[in-house]
């Protein structure tokens, strides 16, 4: 219904411009209130606090809880008596000593050949945009399909990878890389990194693209070369895609046990076990879910710490 | 009452999560159920479908799914589906996990139908164990794999040996049928995944026992032993494939049938692949070779059970329907595993098989796997990693069978 509002057009004005309006029913009364905001977020908060905070939270509070499916007379609250347990726990050392190794050596090498194939790949040379397409093939894979696929290429009797390096001369034999501790974790890294340095080389070729070529000009100016020109223009204008791509995957790596499980299960000897690997064979092959959530809490603390360390270590929020 | 309430909103909660993971849940029809399986190779689904085929037309009311699983992640998924409540109406159940499945309430007890099943008293008290927990049955045998070993019978008679019938021999031969520069190794030795079971074999062929009523039973000299001179295979005689701590199934079959091992132990399952890959006069099937102690050789039951209580009697006929003599022989044809039932296994298209004659002996003495809640984990988790310590090194025979024994008391009590 239309009504007639009243105002005044100014001071010493007498006169009163009649405005038409519109009378609010219950939703705009209520979209007027200060509550409304609350109310428009009210779903985002449901499916958050469904989807993040509660299994989080129930991941926590397992973790203080006995719950072996094979032993449900035994389940009950436990209070840290698994936490107590991990620290005397020679498996949860050797699995945290692993994923660091693991963590830092595929990082490090998916990075520096990300960081590689971006710098190539920002050329804009004619096919380059095919190449940047293909680039990111192994990134499409999923990770058990990339495990299968090389865990058949590096096959000790039948995987083309043996056959090359005999051949090529580089080795005499073939090499079971997955039978050996100490090749065991570096071959599978280099299986990561093969898999996930496309995830650096997306993120870094578009923060390239977004670097001003002022900048590179003003550095030729002032007589850098090609090298200082990286050094002093582009890497520091890359520092935040870096910082935040880096955390992204240590999060990802840390919590995804895929790859290692196609390839070695873990073995020999544990030599390749990581802890969420711990964590998932604790679940899953134990049915001890309970020592399996509190081995995922102190990974998840772990990761928080990392994160904020590594970003405050990094000065990137002070930009 | 609260315990119960509690832990069904336990499973509940965590089943949100894991519920997405799980294959399609149970049809609540009536007349239709569905039935997990973790069968692999071409020949296995060949042999399910012809049983499939022929309970349709004894059953026509009745619609099967089936619903395959990789036998890694069976558990996995079955672990998931018992905590979301989403469990299927049937699926197979190996004897290793029949306890574990029992203990986390996978299994649904059938035991007074089974004991008026009309061919219950078919069975061994053997068959009936493999899935029996606390006098109830929960599982039908559906078919036997039954442990043997194959071996490269030309290479054998160019050698001039025979074929091992004790672990002395079998160790000979291992190290005499090995030349490295032909690519040529004894023994196809499973040290990655599965091979466990192997290190269980030996310990209690050298006199070890493993649990007795319940109880961690370990003879600690006798396991060091075992370990000792299975290890030595890899170790000291370089008789196995330096690939050996990782090899898993497909590995050590690929070697046997490339031509890279002369032995390989595993069993009546593989007889398909085989015979498929190989000229018939290159391989032949031995029994298990004697221990210094035991005559080990496992005789397995894979059993199906009830899985969900809202479909008995459809379940109860589909599980019951393995044992009948045309699929069981249907399934024989198709795979080369033996009916599960003694009656079904002497007819004459078997027993005057040759090829089976090692089998046939073996189930006169054959033994059930080693089973006990929280074996699998114990086994997996802990014999096979204590064991690869061994072979690459970084352990030796005493301190692995040490870790074992500490790691069995965890897993038993």
């Amino acid at each position: 219904m239309t009504a007639l509002s009243e105002a005044r057009l100014g001071d010493g004005d007498r006169r009163v411009r009649r405005v038409p309006h519109v009378r609010l029913g219950a939703l705009g009364r209520l979209s007027e209130r200060r509550g409304w905001a609350w109310l428009l977020l009210l779903p985002s908060l449901v499916m958050i606090l469904a989807i993040i905070l509660y299994p989080t939270g129930y991941g926590l509070w397992l973790g203080l809880h006995e719950m072996r499916l094979t032993r449900p007379d035994r389940d009950g609250f436990v209070g840290l008596k698994h936490f107590i347990a991990i620290a005397d726990d020679p498996i949860f050392w050797l699995s945290l000593r692993n994923t660091l190794v693991w963590v830092v050596g595929s990082v490090v090498g998916e990075l520096a050949l990300g960081l590689a194939a971006a710098l190539v790949l920002n050329k804009d040379l004619p096919g380059f945009k095919l190449a940047a397409a293909l680039v990111l093939l192994p990134w499409f894979l999923p990770n058990v399909v990339a495990g299968n696929i090389w865990a058949m290429m590096l096959d000790p009797r039948l995987g083309v990878i043996n056959d090359v390096l005999v051949r090529m001369g580089v080795l005499t034999t073939y090499r079971a890389w997955f039978a050996e501790p100490d090749l065991a974790l570096a071959a599978a890294m280099a299986v990561e990194i093969w898999h996930g340095f496309p995830f650096f080389a997306l993120l870094l070729l578009a923060a390239l693209k977004a670097i001003p070529q002022d900048l590179y000009e003003a550095a030729a100016c002032d007589g850098a070369k090609a090298w200082d020109q990286f050094v002093h223009v582009t890497l520091p204008q890359l520092r935040m895609i870096i910082v935040a791509s880096v955390v992204l995957r240590v999060i990802s790596l840390v919590n995804s046990p895929e790859i290692l499980l196609i390839l070695t299960g873990g073995g020999p000897g544990r030599s390749t076990q990581v802890l969420s690997l711990y964590a998932f064979l604790k679940a899953y092959k134990e049915f001890n879910f309970g020592y399996a959530s509190a081995l995922a809490t102190v990974m998840f603390l772990l990761l928080m710490l990392f994160s904020w360390a590594y970003v405050r270590l990094s000065n990137v929020m002070r930009d | 009452m609260t315990r119960f309430d509690r832990r069904a909103l336990l499973a509940g909660a965590a089943a949100l999560p894991l519920a997405g993971m799980l294959p399609r849940a149970a049809s609540a029809q009536r007349g239709a159920l569905n039935y997990w399986h973790h069968f692999t190779s071409t020949t296995e689904f060949k042999g399910l479908e012809r049983v499939m085929a022929l309970f349709k037309q004894r059953f026509p009311d009745i619609n099967v799914t089936q619903e395959n699983i990789p036998n890694p992640e069976y558990m996995a998924k079955m672990t998931a589906a018992v905590v979301a409540n989403a469990r299927p109406d049937t699926g197979m159940v190996s004897t290793e996990r029949s306890k574990d499945l029992v203990a986390m309430r996978a299994l649904v007890d059938i035991d007074s139908r089974v004991r008026g099943w009309s061919r219950f008293a078919e069975y061994s008290g053997d068959a009936w164990a493999g899935a029996s927990v606390d006098n109830k049955i929960y599982g039908i045998p559906a078919f036997t794999f039954v442990n043997w070993m194959y071996y490269r019978k030309d290479w054998f008679a160019e050698a001039g040996i025979a074929p091992p019938k004790t672990l002395a021999d079998f160790q000979a031969a291992a190290i005499k049928l090995t030349d490295p520069s032909k690519n040529r190794f004894g023994f196809s030795m499973r040290g990655g995944a599965g091979g466990f079971s192997f290190v269980l074999d030996m310990m209690e062929s050298f006199g070890s026992p493993i649990v007795v009523n319940g109880k961690p039973a370990m003879d600690r000299a006798k396991a060091i032993e075992a370990v000792t001179f299975y290890a030595e295979l890899h170790t000291k005689h370089k008789a196995v494939p330096p690939s050996a701590p990782n090899d898993s199934f497909r590995q050590i079959m690929e070697a046997f049938k490339t031509g890279q091992t002369a032995m390989v132990m595993h069993h009546t399952g593989s007889l398909t692949e085989i015979r498929d890959a190989m000229k018939p006069e290159q391989w032949g099937t031995v029994m298990m070779p004697a221990g210094p102690a035991a005559h080990i050789a496992r005789v397995s039951y894979l059993y199906n059970g009830v899985m969900n209580p809202r479909n008995v009697d459809a379940g109860f006929s589909w599980i019951t329907y393995w044992a009948e003599p045309d699929p069981a022989l249907a399934f024989l044809e198709e795979t080369g595993y033996f009916p599960s039932s003694p009656r079904v296994a002497s007819d004459p298209r078997i027993a005057g098989n040759p090829i089976y004659a090692a089998a046939t002996e073996t189930l006169k003495i054959g033994r059930l796997p080693v089973n006990f809640v929280g074996g699998a984990g114990w086994s997996e988790q802990v014999v096979l990693p204590e064991f690869q310590k061994v072979l690459v090194g970084r352990a030796t025979p005493a301190q692995a069978v040490d870790a074992m024994m500490k790691g069995l008391e965890a897993a038993v009590n």
